[in-house]
């Protein structure tokens, strides 16, 4: 985030803002999203989002151990913190939407939404992350085709092969007609679209946010030249810089709401295909 | 006139003009909802974000368009 944007801003040479003849403004690229491999063997590699990815594993696996592994009646602080998080996703999301049987579905929810959420949040930490690991595709594409496989799997096993694809293929209480229209959309919405947008609206958010931020960062920066030549306008570069942090810290905010909101989106549809896949079409 | 840049951007924006006014139109429903029978707060507010993932679909495939696309200018 920051740190790239000062890579770039540095890498345009002396002067910014209001040095005549001074390079221009080059707003951050998606090169960022390519961090260099930190340690290369044949033809893998591993690069940051490797390193924050294992680091997630760590983050949630300790906090879930050491919330609950010694558990008491009477709550300590973090179980209360781990009971509020395991509360939430079952009222919240498992039980609305799947029902009776959402309960069997909240470990999950539970890990897939908190895993999105460290992962998520990697974009806002300072010096370690700067990246948030959900803005490389592959990362919200596996999720996506995990979640995928199993809604599918669950929709088979509880009503049956046969059952489960008529349902899909013709949605019952239609006059037969429409089919005609009907069955190439459905097909295409619940077995095509479905898992794409649940992917790329997860990496998309991600990558968007990232971008603004780093936009954001780098015209600070480049703003931010209190040596111009006139010093009168030199001083009118650090308020303008100062607004564009401003700006900064303030999306900053929106971001982490951003981040929260979407890591719950991509685990309330998770739910919602798998209580579609439970209960057989009325 | 020459106009420079990528066109996709021009296309992210039409993407985004038809999900911007459904946004608008489930978050306000969703809330003149919640204003009549506070009482289903829960499950509104439920499907008030689902309606807003479905509906930010479009505008967020554009986006990505806008970059996977090859670069093209007028």
């Amino acid at each position: 985030m920051s740190a790239n944007a000062h890579v770039l801003a540095a890498e345009d040479g002396d002067g910014g803002l209001f040095t005549p003849g001074g390079p221009g403004f080059a707003p951050p690229t998606t090169d960022i999203f390519f961090p260099p491999p930190i340690v290369e063997f044949g033809p893998f590699a591993i690069s940051k989002y490797t390193v924050l990815l294992a680091l997630t594993v760590v983050v949630v696996l300790g906090f879930w151990f050491a919330t609950t592994s010694k558990m008491k009646l009477v709550p300590s602080r973090w179980q209360s913190v781990a009971e509020m998080g395991y509360l939430f996703i079952r009222d919240q999301v498992a039980r609305p939407t799947i029902g009776k049987q959402g309960d069997r579905y909240v470990p999950l929810l539970i890990t897939l939404f908190f895993m999105i959420l460290v992962m998520n949040l990697w974009g806002v930490v300072p010096l370690v992350g700067q990246l948030p690991v959900t803005a490389n595709t592959a990362v919200p594409i596996v999720l996506a085709l995990i979640v995928y496989v199993f809604w599918n799997v669950v929709g088979i096993r509880k009503q049956g092969g046969w059952r489960y694809f008529r349902d899909i293929l013709f949605m019952p209480g239609v006059p037969w007609p429409f089919y005609i229209i009907l069955t190439p959309i459905e097909v295409i919405s619940t077995l095509i679209v479905r898992p794409v947008t649940h992917a790329v609206r997860l990496f998309a958010n991600m990558f968007a946010g990232h971008l603004l931020l780093a936009t954001f960062a780098a015209a600070g920066f480049y703003m931010f030249n209190p040596g111009a030549p006139d010093a009168l306008l030199g001083a009118v570069s650090v308020v303008f810089s100062g607004f564009a942090f401003l700006g900064f810290f303030a999306f900053t905010l929106l971001e982490i709401v951003i981040m929260s909101l979407q890591a719950f989106v991509f685990v309330l549809l998770t739910a919602v295909y798998i209580g579609g896949a439970v209960e057989p079409a009325h | 006139m020459e106009i420079l840049g990528n066109l996709n951007v021009i296309g992210y924006g039409l993407a985004a003009i038809g999900p911007g006014i459904g946004v608008g139109i489930v978050f306000g429903l969703g809330n003149q909802a919640i204003a009549r029978q506070p009482e289903l707060r829960g499950p509104l507010q439920l499907n008030i974000y689902l309606g807003m993932a479905l509906v930010e679909a479009l505008a967020i495939l554009g986006f990505v368009l806008a970059f996977a696309l090859p670069y093209t200018s007028s």
